[in-house]
């Protein structure tokens, strides 16, 4: 591995983007996939623009995730792929789920040029929507932390950012920019394709060795997300175990289903679970209520969580968009991982870390198959 | 294909149902342990219920004439069996549903034999549980829609792909007025392998007067169209209806052949021992393959490389056999083979047998290897074999280092697959085991059948075997083609197909690759995934992967299971 180091003018935002719009000038890319503020200036928003002045207006570091990118690159690409370059600037998770979708083929990667950063986490959108000025203060607050390797602000991002330990380089996306380990004096450009290395020199950026700094403040965090990631699931464990806790930890769910919605990986055109296959005469009903004493009305609200979970938990890259999302505030991302984590143990995979690992459940090996004895 | 674009699922018919129910006693094997009586009792008052008889044994040709009669004269829109195993008579009492002119698909068999009376020696809880599934059947049938049987021509024609003994042997079974055979090899003249021998063991025949026989067969066979020096590059379609794309070496043309099944039979390639520097194969002069030796033989020339005879040869078996994991189990007898060639040429030559175990099982190997021992071939218990410059060094079973001096070492190499193989196999869409053989559908249930319908595979390509083994499969290959692709007979596609909705498919394409037929294919304008329905043999694999539900299997759809589930548990 090999980095670019370039000096920081302005600020990071700044510097990130002047990469970008030199890029645009040499026609290395035709368009740009990038956050922007809305007009109103109470959000965020993807935005594809030709157009390089506008990048001035453009975000890198956005203080929300209103979208999860890998949705937007996949509204871009389901029907295809795109004839032109397009340069896609998202965070490690965003990333991690893009490369999922495009091995479910909802993302057409062909002339897609993935850019990482290093990523502080993003602040949950209820808190954001209370008071959006006050939030990007906070956020600038927890992007200087992070800068100087410090997680003291860890308390403002998402609960799913407070436990994240892929929060920098996965090696997954075309080139990975770092921010940390110079207290923002410098930010480093690590190419992981070809493709990338040739874009680096023909922006006159020469690769070097030494980029330890930012490697040593990378690690020095993923530990302690790692350490707290540990502890914070073994205490959800003791919560969610046994088909009692867990209707208890769903018990407030209103069935919206926007965890569904918002979710990367449930890139269904309509969800099982919605569909009328799981909708029974009322007879059915009649005769579950019967037998139990009642049930609950709407039906089927923990097959619902079950079910996404286990068609999504090996793809699912704990983003937290479902739990962020969650009118009711349970706790989906969280318990969500939890089960990733170990079923991609399972497989020893790791959902969007590459994409020649192909999917677990469309592998097939004899050595699986064996005769299991009981005694 | 209409029946994609009807609804997934049929809603409870509006229609008024006459469902008829019949238990079988099964001779004592039901009646003794269910209380067919209490059965009928419970049955009799669900809804819709027409009829519930019970009879003695409803498979035999009485009990078949009454079921027939009984759905004709109560007029039944629904048939529900409690008897044995679907695996056993269900496929009879469709026959009777058509005879009675209701369509077979609406009608589902109950396994109260097995499933209950068998296996449960309370009376009183097996007649509950035979009570439970078929209330849970009843609950079931009004969601089973009709499904029409199709019928597809069916070419008689047969492919096979290899040259060898095991290739000539299958064509030369198939061809006939009705049938033509289609005899494709990639070098340039046919016989395979066998050509380099002299002679087969243990009778010691002359190989070229057997090949030459059945080459000329082949050639008077109007009915068998050679290619040589060709190589099979496309293979599309299914059972009855292949189409294969033939490309000639000569003049880069390509054919295309139309057949009904394909007979595999590519032969081996011999273990290269070069992998293992310990034999000295390629660093020392006069160290050869058992091939090499068989050429040198046929050629009359069993020299050294300085022009003279050799004095004393040995022949190391087991070559490559921990290295590939099996043991070959024809190269002892080959082995032999080249000992008795060495004697007849050269009568004064010491020949010796380094082994580590002899296999020569068989009713005749055993005198072979004493007739062979009697004329002085040593038989040596060797381990830790290094060949250095005309001379082996070995351990004797008691663990001393001992030296054998010889002019010349012949290497018994294994039988490997063959280099092109995992190439015809993804051309194929049939798999290979993890030696690199063809794998068959069942060892002992299908040896020649493949996991694709209408393709087989015969002889080395399957597994190492001798010439004997290897024409005994061509003939087992012959036997099941004659018998599935018969000339004018119409082919019935399995009707109980998996279909897929467009209108959920979100185009992941999981479908494709869980499919073991090659039965799915994708849509790129569309980009929804597309059975057909012709190669589908209905395994669910798709519908049991499809993250959306958009694909499902007829006539078990999700709603059907639900339904049969939600009763039998409740």
């Amino acid at each position: 591995m090999k980095a670019a180091r370039i000096a920081v003018e302005g600020n990071i935002e700044e510097t990130i983007l002047d990469f970008l719009k030199k890029a645009m000038d040499k026609k290395l890319f035709d368009a740009i996939l990038i956050p922007m503020a809305v007009p109103a200036g109470d959000s965020y928003a993807w935005v594809l623009t030709r157009d390089k002045l506008l990048l001035d207006e453009a975000s890198s570091f956005p203080p929300i995730m209103s979208v999860q990118g890998a949705k937007a690159i996949s509204s871009l690409t389901k029907r295809g792929k795109t004839n032109k370059k397009i340069a896609a600037l998202m965070r490690p998770c965003e990333i991690r789920a893009t490369i999922e979708l495009s091995k479910l083929h909802q993302v057409e990667l062909d002339n897609i040029f993935l850019i990482s950063l290093d990523c502080p986490g993003v602040l949950p959108l209820k808190d954001w929507i209370k008071d959006p000025k006050r939030g990007a203060d906070i956020f600038k607050e927890v992007m200087q932390h992070f800068v100087g390797g410090d997680l003291t602000s860890n308390k403002s991002v998402r609960p799913a950012c407070t436990i994240c330990h892929r929060f920098s380089d996965n090696g997954a996306a075309d080139l990975h920019i770092g921010i940390l380990g110079t207290k923002g004096e410098e930010i480093f450009f690590i190419p992981h394709s070809t493709q990338a290395e040739g874009i680096l020199a023909a922006l006159d950026l020469s690769l070097g060795d030494d980029f330890s700094s930012w490697q040593n403040s990378v690690d020095g965090i993923m530990e302690e997300r790692k350490r707290k990631r540990a502890q914070v699931q073994e205490e959800l464990k003791t919560k969610v175990v046994g088909l009692d806790h867990l209707l208890d930890a769903f018990d407030n769910c209103i069935g919206c289903h926007i965890c569904q919605r918002v979710c990367p990986i449930c890139f269904c055109r309509q969800c099982y679970f919605d569909s009328d296959k799981v909708k029974h005469p009322s007879d059915d009903y009649l005769m579950r209520a019967e037998s139990k004493g009642s049930i609950s009305i709407l039906p089927d609200k923990i097959i619902f969580h079950l079910g996404r979970m286990s068609h999504m938990a090996l793809s699912c890259v704990g983003c937290g968009a479902c739990e962020d999302a969650c009118p009711m505030s349970i706790k989906v991302a969280q318990i969500f991982s939890l089960i990733a984590d170990r079923s991609q143990d399972l497989f020893n995979y790791i959902a969007g870390k590459s994409l020649e690992e192909p999917l677990p459940l469309r592998t097939y090996e004899e050595d699986e198959l064996q005769i299991v004895e009981t005694s | 294909m209409e029946e994609y674009w009807q609804p997934l699922e049929t809603e409870r018919n509006d229609v008024e149902e006459k469902i008829g129910v019949y238990i079988c006693e099964c001779g004592p094997n039901i009646a003794e342990n269910v209380n067919i009586d209490e059965v009928t009792e419970v049955v009799s008052s669900l809804p819709s219920v027409e009829v519930v008889e019970r009879h003695k044994l409803l498979c035999s040709e009485d009990g078949k004439k009454f079921l027939k009669n009984s759905i004709q004269e109560h007029g039944l829109t629904r048939l529900v069996i409690a008897a044995c195993s679907p695996k056993q008579h269900e496929s009879t009492f469709m026959k009777v549903c058509e005879e009675a002119g209701l369509n077979p698909h609406l009608f589902q068999l109950v396994n109260i034999r097995e499933q209950c009376a068998w296996i449960i020696e309370d009376k009183e809880k097996a007649t509950e549980r035979a009570t439970r599934y078929v209330r849970a059947a009843l609950r079931r049938i009004p969601y089973h829609r009709p499904l029409e049987k199709r019928e597809i021509d069916c070419n008689p024609d047969v492919l096979v792909i290899g040259g060898g003994i095991t290739g000539i042997e299958t064509s030369l079974l198939l061809a006939g007025p009705d049938r033509k055979v289609f005899l494709v090899e990639k070098t340039s003249s046919l016989g395979g392998k066998l050509r380099e021998f002299e002679k087969l063991s243990p009778n010691m025949e002359s190989t070229e007067r057997l090949l030459e026989q059945k080459i000329k067969d082949i050639e008077k066979n109007d009915n068998i169209k050679v290619y040589t020096d060709s190589e099979v590059k496309e293979v599309l379609g299914f059972l009855g209806n292949f189409i294969a794309v033939v490309k000639s070496r000569e003049d880069d043309e390509e054919i295309e052949i139309k057949v009904g099944s394909v007979a595999v039979a590519t032969g081996f390639d011999l273990y290269d021992p070069m992998k293992d520097s310990r034999y000295g194969y390629g660093k020392f002069d006069d160290v050869y393959t058992a091939m090499e030796f068989e050429k040198m033989n046929l050629d009359g020339k069993i020299l050294l490389k300085n022009g003279q005879s050799p004095k004393s040869v040995a022949i190391i078996h087991c070559v490559g056999r921990e290295e590939r994991g099996y043991c070959s189990g024809v190269c002892c007898a080959y082995s032999l083979k080249l000992a008795r060639y060495l004697k007849a040429k050269l009568p004064n030559v010491k020949v010796s047998n380094l082994y580590s175990e002899l296999s020569v099982p068989g009713k005749v190997y055993q005198k072979f290897y004493e007739d062979t021992k009697c004329m002085g071939v040593d038989f040596i218990r060797a381990g830790g074999i290094e060949v250095e410059e005309k001379t082996i060094k070995y351990t004797t079973d008691d663990g001393k280092g001992k030296n054998l001096p010889v002019d010349m070492v012949i290497l018994a190499a294994a039988i490997q697959p063959t280099g092109d193989a995992s190439k015809l196999a993804e051309m194929l869409k049939i798999s290979l085991d993890k030696k690199g053989f063809f794998t068959e559908e069942h060892e002992k249930l299908g040896p020649v059948s493949t996991s694709m319908e209408g393709i087989f595979i015969a002889g080395c390509a399957q597994g190492p075997k001798n010439v004997v083994d290897s024409i005994v499969q061509a003939g087992a290959v012959a036997g099941k083609i004659l018998s599935s692709v018969i000339p004018g007979k119409k082919l019935e596609p399995e009707v109980r197909t998996s279909e897929i909705s467009e209108a959920f498919c979100v185009g992941c394409q999981t479908c494709l690759e869980v499919c073991a037929y090659g039965a799915i294919y994708f849509d790129e304008m569309k980009r929804v995934s597309v059975v057909n329905e012709i190669l589908c043999r209905g395994c669910g694999n798709c519908a049991a992967s499809c993250p959306s539900g958009a694909a499902s299997l007829k006539h078990f759809t999700t709603t059907q299971i639900h339904q049969e589930v939600v009763e039998a548990l409740r």
